[in-house]
């Protein structure tokens, strides 16, 4: 009884977080099937250790962490792998690319500013919850999330006034 | 609370305003413009980071965990391409028109792999002269600037991921090998239009924004590659 009450929260929380969980990764690693690989390994974990889940409250920000782990873990074994991004090679975007334009901006963020954002966005976290997350004070993770959304925003507006341009 | 705190606080976590902030938005009229400006970016912002999520991903996670033995990795795929071939992957998919069938899996690879058209990677003219001889083709010039290149999983095994910069915009090839296509196939699906051709070895798929953009690369794919294609019939 105890089992399929552990199995039946395990998979409700399966089908309730695995497409965020797996955003999250394919926005740290920018690979769909790397990140598909990171979210399959992290769920085996999680569901490893399900028992010792105490709160289903806190399952969301538990499988981030493991998610995290698990990226971390596979950056290190794809280390060679990792493709090269030059962006000033990148011409400029036709048309019907401009609706991937977002995407490419907040990929030129700096990590230390995106993970914050993806966390924030993605997973709806507070920052208090981020930064216990990232191991750091909530202070440098509202420093961080203002300065992110500020250069995103200086980004835009210099992308409209390109288009405008053009 | 002032206005240089409310920009702090709305910039920082704009759904968790204080109380305090709330009623200074309505107090002041430029910072209710700046709370609608970054709640209109940070809508920008969600929409870009949805990345389309794999069909199939929950079903196979819970698979694999009820699966006690080393070989999930098979029964996942064995699921995946039941899931694929039973449920149809939402609106690119459509099961009952099997005719077009290859040029939705090409709209959906392209889809699934957005970062294809905001990457520049492996982007090598000698590289693609191989994979075209390989493929049963000659490279006679290039039909475009090449701005990525990857070896991807398709269907039954793996193909060619070429992004071209065109005068009219990025044109995406997929080569696919061993897999024989009868007649030319066309389709439209989520914004994206697509061609797949027999060719080489088996058959080439083209997808960009729109129907005349794909037959203009189609022309111009055409005229640079020779797919060698009375050799083989």
């Amino acid at each position: 009884m105890r089992i399929s009450h552990h199995r039946e929260n395990f998979e409700q929380t399966v089908r309730a977080y695995s497409a965020d969980l797996y955003r999250y990764a394919h926005w740290l690693c920018r690979d769909r099937h790397l990140a598909e690989d990171i979210v399959q390994e992290a769920f085996a974990r999680a569901w490893k250790a399900w028992s010792e889940l105490r709160d289903l409250e806190q399952a969301k920000s538990w499988l981030i962490a493991i998610v995290r782990n698990e990226y971390a873990r596979s950056f290190s074994r794809n280390r060679m792998q990792t493709q090269e991004i030059d962006e000033a090679d990148l011409p400029a975007l036709p048309s019907f690319e401009q609706g991937l334009e977002t995407s490419q901006l907040v990929a030129l963020l700096p990590e230390t500013y995106r993970e914050p954002l993806l966390l924030q966005v993605l997973g709806g976290f507070s920052c208090a919850e981020i930064a216990a997350m990232l191991g750091t004070s909530e202070g440098a993770v509202m420093t961080r999330l203002t300065r992110a959304r500020q250069a995103l925003r200086q980004q835009f507006s210099d992308a409209g006034k390109r288009r405008s341009a053009r | 609370m002032n206005c240089l705190e409310f920009h702090r606080q709305k910039l920082a976590d704009p759904p968790r305003l204080s109380a305090e902030a709330r009623a200074h938005a309505q107090a002041c009229a430029s910072c209710a413009a700046f709370e609608r400006s970054v709640d209109e970016s940070d809508q920008r912002l969600e929409e870009a980071l949805a990345s389309p999520v794999p069909n199939g991903l929950a079903d196979r996670i819970i698979l694999r965990s009820r699966t006690k033995n080393r070989a999930w990795r098979a029964w996942t795929l064995a699921a995946s391409v039941v899931l694929a071939v039973a449920a149809g992957l939402s609106f690119v998919r459509e099961p009952k028109n099997a005719a077009d069938q290859y040029a939705r899996l090409a709209i959906e690879h392209v889809m699934m792999e957005p970062e294809s058209l905001t990457t520049v990677r492996n982007a090598d003219p000698p590289a693609l002269r191989t994979i075209v001889q390989d493929f049963g083709g000659t490279l006679k010039a290039l039909p475009g600037t090449i701005r990525y290149i990857r070896l991807c999983p398709v269907e039954d095994g793996t193909g060619w991921h070429i992004v071209f910069e065109t005068p009219e915009g990025l044109a995406t090839l997929i080569l696919v090998p061993e897999k024989p296509l009868r007649a030319t196939q066309s389709a439209s699906a989520g914004g994206w239009n697509a061609m797949a051709r027999p060719a080489g070895r088996g058959y080439y798929a083209i997808v960009t924004a729109s129907a005349a953009a794909t037959s203009r690369f189609e022309r111009t794919l055409e005229e640079r590659i020779d797919w060698n294609r009375r050799e083989r019939s």
